[in-house]
């Protein structure tokens, strides 16, 4: 089937759908949008109306169920389906079903059996060990014995002394959480049985298996990503640089982040920062060619003030700060390269067309989420009427938002926050950060709750951790 | 005056003949109707002497013509006769056969349970100027000739209890307990304990008796009377029936009419009634029976005093023998029997002026409850088929001889001596190494210095090694990410499936490969469990390839040659490849052997008869042979087959007697109930193991909804047998999820069970 016969669903809302849409109208390829009747009023729902008219859209009751989903595929002659990121990106189900199913349509996403090899946390571990890829230090599968747990936190406690680390933590999670839950540290090797036990019996209450994970407590280190590409079948595997996604929320979310992963040309750092991007870059295409990935995904890293980098996890999916490493790209020395266009053209089949040759790097590029919360109180969510949204317009800059600028907005309580991204490039991180102040300085963002009170947003975070960025 | 009363006499006969009949259109009932209508119209013109004259003919032509009528009776008149108002009941029984009794907790409708009786009796014999009194606990259901309190005898399942209870209390007493079985079935609740629950602990219990029980049975429906129906003799009264479900139940299986509310009518009923083999002759005849007790004609009703005179006798005979069976030394017991049977049966001893005491010496216990489990071991052997080859059965009992004795001395013998033999190792061990560690003490001193520069840096990289480097994992056995080893046929289906909670628990639907493959066809969101086939299981709980079926060669049969039965079992066997419904196979979990006994739905309902009883005794004894765990594997059963009428009612006192030799000999007897299990197997072999367990997609119950609306007049609540009921109930012990039944096996293997587990 020729590239652009195909008609993709857009199975995910606000600014994702709105960047798909917009990379599908370049390839030319049709598509279908969904939404759901809170959303209604999303910039992704009247975009989809103006390029496409009403026949383009579909109201469905959850972006959650997969069966209206694939009924709206059926029902409009989608041969694609683009998950986004969250919902049903990472779910292989999903992406078996669209594949197996009676009327077959392509997933556009690594294949399922990548989605759950690497979903698994406890495995991509073991994938990245079984490779030599350093990983946090600790157990790389669930340990159901006392006995065993309380020598490995023992080794743990000592291995941390003697790698100087003044006070040292070991994490105890429970295998089959996920989200946060069962998560404990300890920072006694005389409390560890305690807070063991704690765990497990949590462990087998809550998810049914009593099994636990015991890491190193890793707590100063900046969180850098690598960024994939690869076309079907992992013909030709590449990298689109790093990221650097340190500064987050105090709920670990990501609210800045910067390409390239670390600048050694204007930053110093303690350690070899230039190797260390390389090496995990190497080490990055080393698991994807292993499992042969074969579309968009990134790879997390954590790397310590010692420049120790270890791996986290994979994201098999495109990411929402996919825009910096777009912007910092250059392919045979063209800039304008958009990561979801060559996702969702190797996605349907396409090959690459480039090497790694090809690809080069230039200047860096910031991305500032721009989200109602306050910063003062643990970053609440703030909800209510945006009555003016002004975004400046400059050559450098690029926004992506589902919100309105000519009439109010009403944030739908339903999803997270998130209101706007802006991408900002500079040739260097000196321009990239005055530009960057200069973007939230002109930027206009003011409404009301219901009750009158005026609107929070994260701006003056921004601003204040812009001076900070890529500094370890 | 005399006269007015023998005809009232008369017309009363006369209509409970009619009862009896009920409405067939007999001749002999027309003539003896015209007759009396003749008679009466004469009447008045006649006088005193003519009518005496009268009366004393037409009683003459009555007792003619019942003869006549006795010969024909039918077996749905015997279950009239039976269900007659006019009946003789347990109270006219203690009336006239015992010297004397107290009612123990009863007080017409002020008892727990009203269609239970119980009653400390005893009866006087004579020996010259010598008195015994004999006490025995006379336990049966009362129908109090149509008292509506009595509920015909349909007892609860707290009256069971309290039989139950009063049978213990004869053991301690150390008295015979006669039972008296009136009852067309036992009353069909679930609420505390649910009748099933009790029904499997009164089997369980009596199976082990120390006492000699006696049961007459006049009315034996089903499992009501299997409730209280085990023991050492079974006698029958002449125009009694013992069924295992009553004709009427049958014949709207039979007309499949499940949930309407029509009738069978009255020709299928009859039909069913004769089918069933339910009359005193064929029980006697296929040995579920000993006796038969010989009524009057027309049946036993509370004018025949000299039919009671006759009972007395035979209890009492029946009652001797018992406990001549068990007493004493061997060759003179079976002599004394021999001499006494003959005596009795010529007529020469007077059993009234023989002194015999009917308590029993703890030997005498033992051989009496040996007897009694020989007995019943024996029953039922012409039901199925057995087509193992003479030399299958030869290699059969060599290798159950063979674990017998191996299992002796790898368990008993050797396992006792290897605990000396290790602790005697141990204590080697330690005076070697103090030894050695003495005589090295200067080499050592030598090397010290040497050593820790060596020693800290590879012990460092080991442990840094261990943190860093990939662990090796032996992948525990359950399947990780519903990555089943069989995976349901369903699973291939393009479709969305529907959760029934969606309404109220806000399920997707969901995708049938992803529901009955990964899912093990449980939702995802409630937790709601569809049922799955028994392959499932059978492939996804046990290791891999350890499955190996035994005894294939015992098939299921139509023993009663019940109209049409063979052609549903060639399709029930045709659709599944199976010969009976019950599978029996040794299988392993990881790595722990154990018998298992499987009662598959797809055959028949998962029902139990001749065939699957046997096959299911005899992979208990294996288990018990072998030392192995027994795990009945309860994938569903719909009840007793009823098509092989008390050749499969028996398997409900059978198969409790082997697994209760079996957990009395130190084994695990788990049960795992899976999709809906009912009746008969419920309320004995299953119901009574200690450790059950449900999946959730279970339900476990006596009866179905419609049989409870149709016997108690009340529906039941919703989700009535559901798993979590059940366990409210105490039937079960645990509810497990499917995808976690290996898991949860093997723990309990780990953690439960007597003493004679190979493993342990």
């Amino acid at each position: 089937m020729d590239l652009h016969e195909h008609k993709v669903l857009i199975a995910n809302r606000g600014e994702i759908a709105i960047r798909i849409l917009k990379a599908c109208r370049k390839l030319g390829l049709e598509f279908v949008c969904v939404h759901t009747q809170e959303d209604h009023a999303s910039g992704h729902v009247r975009l989809a109306r103006g390029l496409g008219g009403s026949k383009s859209l579909y109201r469905i009751s959850s972006y959650h169920d997969a069966n209206e989903l694939m009924a709206v595929a059926d029902e409009s002659g989608a041969t694609a389906i683009h998950p986004g990121y969250g919902f049903f990106s990472e779910d292989y189900r999903f992406a078996r079903r669209v594949i197996q199913r009676e009327r077959e349509m392509i997933f556009i996403g690594p294949s399922w059996r990548i989605i759950r090899e690497l979903g698994d946390k406890i495995n991509t571990k073991r994938l990245a060990r079984s490779l030599d890829v350093p990983t946090v230090p600790g157990s790389d599968r669930p340990i159901y014995d006392e006995m065993e747990a309380e020598e490995l936190a023992r080794t743990l406690f000592n291995f941390q002394t003697d790698n100087q680390i003044r006070n040292p933590l070991v994490l105890i999670k429970a295998s089959a959480g996920g989200g946060g839950m069962g998560i404990e540290e300890v920072h006694d090797p005389d409390l560890f049985r305690s807070v063991y036990r704690r765990v497990r019996n949590y462990a087998a209450r809550q998810f049914k298996d009593e099994g636990v994970l015991i890491e190193q407590r890793i707590r100063d280190f900046n969180h850098l990503e690598v960024q994939i590409l690869a076309d079907r079948n992992c013909k030709t595997l590449v990298h689109f640089g790093t990221r650097n996604c340190s500064i987050q929320s105090t709920g670990l979310q990501k609210r800045l982040e910067v390409a390239p992963g670390f600048d050694p040309s204007s930053v110093s750092y303690n350690f070899d920062a230039a190797g260390v991007l390389e090496q995990i870059i190497r080490h990055s295409l080393n698991i994807a060619h292993k499992v042969r990935y074969d579309n968009a995904g990134t790879w997390e890293w954590i790397v310590t003030r010692e420049g120790n980098p270890y791996l986290m996890e994979v994201n098999a999916r495109i990411q929402v700060e996919n825009g910096v490493s777009s912007a910092i790209t250059r392919i045979r020395g063209q800039e304008g390269v958009d990561l979801l266009v060559e996702q969702i053209r190797t996605g349907l089949g396409d090959p690459l067309g480039y090497t790694q040759e090809d690809i080069s790097f230039e200047g860096v590029s910031l991305e500032y989420r721009i989200i109602a919360e306050d910063p003062e109180q643990r970053f609440t969510p703030w909800v209510g009427r945006i009555e003016r949204f002004h975004q400046p317009e400059e050559p450098w800059l690029t926004m992506h938002s589902h919100v309105p600028t000519d009439e109010p907005y009403d944030i739908p309580t339903e999803f997270d926050p998130n209101l706007a991204l802006g991408i900002i490039w500079g040739r260097d991180l000196q321009e990239a950060r005055g530009r960057g102040l200069s973007f939230l300085k002109k930027m206009i963002l003011e409404g009301r709750t219901a009750q009158g009170e005026p609107m929070k947003t994260n701006l003056e975070f921004l601003k204040k951790k812009t001076g900070d960025i890529l500094k370890f | 005056m005399d006269t007015d009363k023998k005809f009232q006499q008369i017309i009363e006969q006369l209509n409970y003949i009619r009862d009896i009949l009920a409405g067939k259109n007999n001749e002999n009932l027309r003539l003896l109707s015209s007759r009396l209508e003749d008679m009466q119209s004469r009447l008045p013109s006649m006088n005193q002497e003519e009518r005496l004259a009268a009366a004393e003919s037409l009683d003459d032509l009555f007792s003619f013509v019942e003869k006549k009528l006795e010969a024909e009776l039918t077996p749905m008149d015997k279950v009239r006769i039976v269900r007659h108002p006019q009946r003789i009941c347990l109270r006219d029984i203690l009336e006239n056969v015992y010297d004397n009794y107290t009612e123990i907790g009863s007080m017409n409708e002020h008892s727990i349970d009203p269609a239970i009786l119980i009653a400390r009796a005893y009866i006087t014999r004579r020996q010259g100027k010598k008195t015994l009194r004999q006490s025995v606990m006379v336990i049966g259901q009362e129908k109090g000739h149509g008292e509506e309190i009595r509920n015909g005898g349909s007892v609860k399942p707290w009256g069971n209890a309290k039989a139950l209870h009063y049978m213990k209390v004869a053991e301690t007493e150390n008295i015979p307990i006669h039972i008296y079985v009136f009852t067309p079935g036992s009353y069909p609740i679930e609420d505390t304990p649910g009748a099933a629950q009790q029904i499997a602990k009164n089997i369980y219990e009596m199976g082990s008796l120390r006492v000699p029980v006696l049961a007459i049975f006049s009315e034996g429906g089903s499992g009501g009377a299997e409730a209280v129906g085990l023991a050492d003799k079974r006698l029958m009264l002449s125009h009694g029936y013992y069924s295992v479900i009553s004709p009427e139940g049958a014949a709207a299986i039979e007309a499949n009419l499940k949930e309407s509310k029509r009738r069978a009518p009255a020709e299928l009923i009859e039909d069913c009634a004769r089918n069933l083999c339910i009359t005193a002759e064929d029980n006697l005849r296929l040995g579920y029976i000993d006796e038969i007790i010989q009524e009057p004609v027309l049946g036993a009703r509370c004018h025949n005093f000299e039919f009671f005179r006759q009972l007395r006798q035979d209890v009492l005979r029946a009652t001797d023998e018992i406990v001549l069976s068990v007493r004493g030394i061997e060759p003179i017991r079976s002599m004394s029997l021999r001499a006494r049977r003959k005596k009795t049966s010529e007529g020469g001893l007077n059993l009234e002026t023989v002194c015999m005491r009917w308590n029993l010496s703890a030997a005498a216990q033992e051989r009496l409850l040996d007897l009694r489990h020989r007995k019943f071991r024996a029953l039922s052997q012409k039901a199925h088929d057995d087509t193992r080859g003479r030399l299958q059965l030869f290699k059969d009992h060599l290798s159950s001889f063979w674990w017998e004795f191996s299992s002796y001395f790898k368990y008993d013998l050797f396992r006792r001596s290897q605990q000396n033999f290790s602790n005697f190792l141990r204590e080697l061990h330690s005076e070697t190494t103090f030894f050695v560690k003495k005589q090295t003490v200067p080499l050592r001193r030598f090397l010290r210095p040497l050593l820790p520069l060596f020693r800290v840096r590879r012990k460092r990289h080991l442990e840094e090694a261990k943190l860093t480097a990939l662990s090796t994992w032996e992948e525990p056995q359950e399947q990780r990410g519903g990555n089943w080893a069989y995976v349901s046929p369903r699973a291939t289906d393009d479709r969305a499936i529907s959760c029934p909670n969606a309404a109220t628990h806000g399920c997707l639907d969901m995708w049938a490969p992803d529901l009955f493959g990964e899912f093990a066809g449980v939702c995802a969101n409630c937790g709601h469990h569809f049922p799955m086939e028994y392959k499932w299981y059978l492939y996804n709980l046990f290791d891999p390839e350890s499955v190996t079926e035994f005894n294939t060669g015992i098939e299921a049969i139509n023993p009663l040659k019940y109209p049409g039965f063979d052609l549903k079992l060639a399709k029930a066997s045709a659709q599944t490849g199976q010969k009976s419904s019950c599978m029996t196979f040794e299988a392993s979990i990881n790595g722990i052997r154990l018998v298992v006994a499987m009662f598959l739905a797809p055959f028949r309902g998962g029902s139990v008869g001749a065939a699957e009883g046997e096959k299911f005794i005899l992979a208990a004894e294996r288990a018990g042979k072998k030392r192995y765990p027994f795990l009945a594997y309860v994938h569903g059963t719909a009840g007793i087959r009823i098509q092989e009428g008390t050749n499969g009612l028996i398997q409900m006192p059978r198969c409790t007697m082997a697994v209760r030799r079996y957990i009395d000999d130190g084994g695990l007897y788990l049960v795992v109930y899976d999709t809906n299990s009912y009746a008969g197997p419920v309320a004995s072999f299953l119901g009574c193991s200690p450790y059950q367990f449900g999946i959730r997609s279970s339900n476990i119950g006596f009866a179905g909804y419609g049989v409870i609306r149709e016997t108690t007049g009340e529906a039941p609540p919703p989700h009535y047998h559901n798993v979590f009921k059940a366990m409210a109930r105490g039937h079960i012990q645990g509810i497990w999820d499917r995808r976690e039944t290996r898991f949860n096996l093997y723990q309990a293997m780990l953690t439960m069970g007597g003493r004679n587990l190979y493993y342990q």
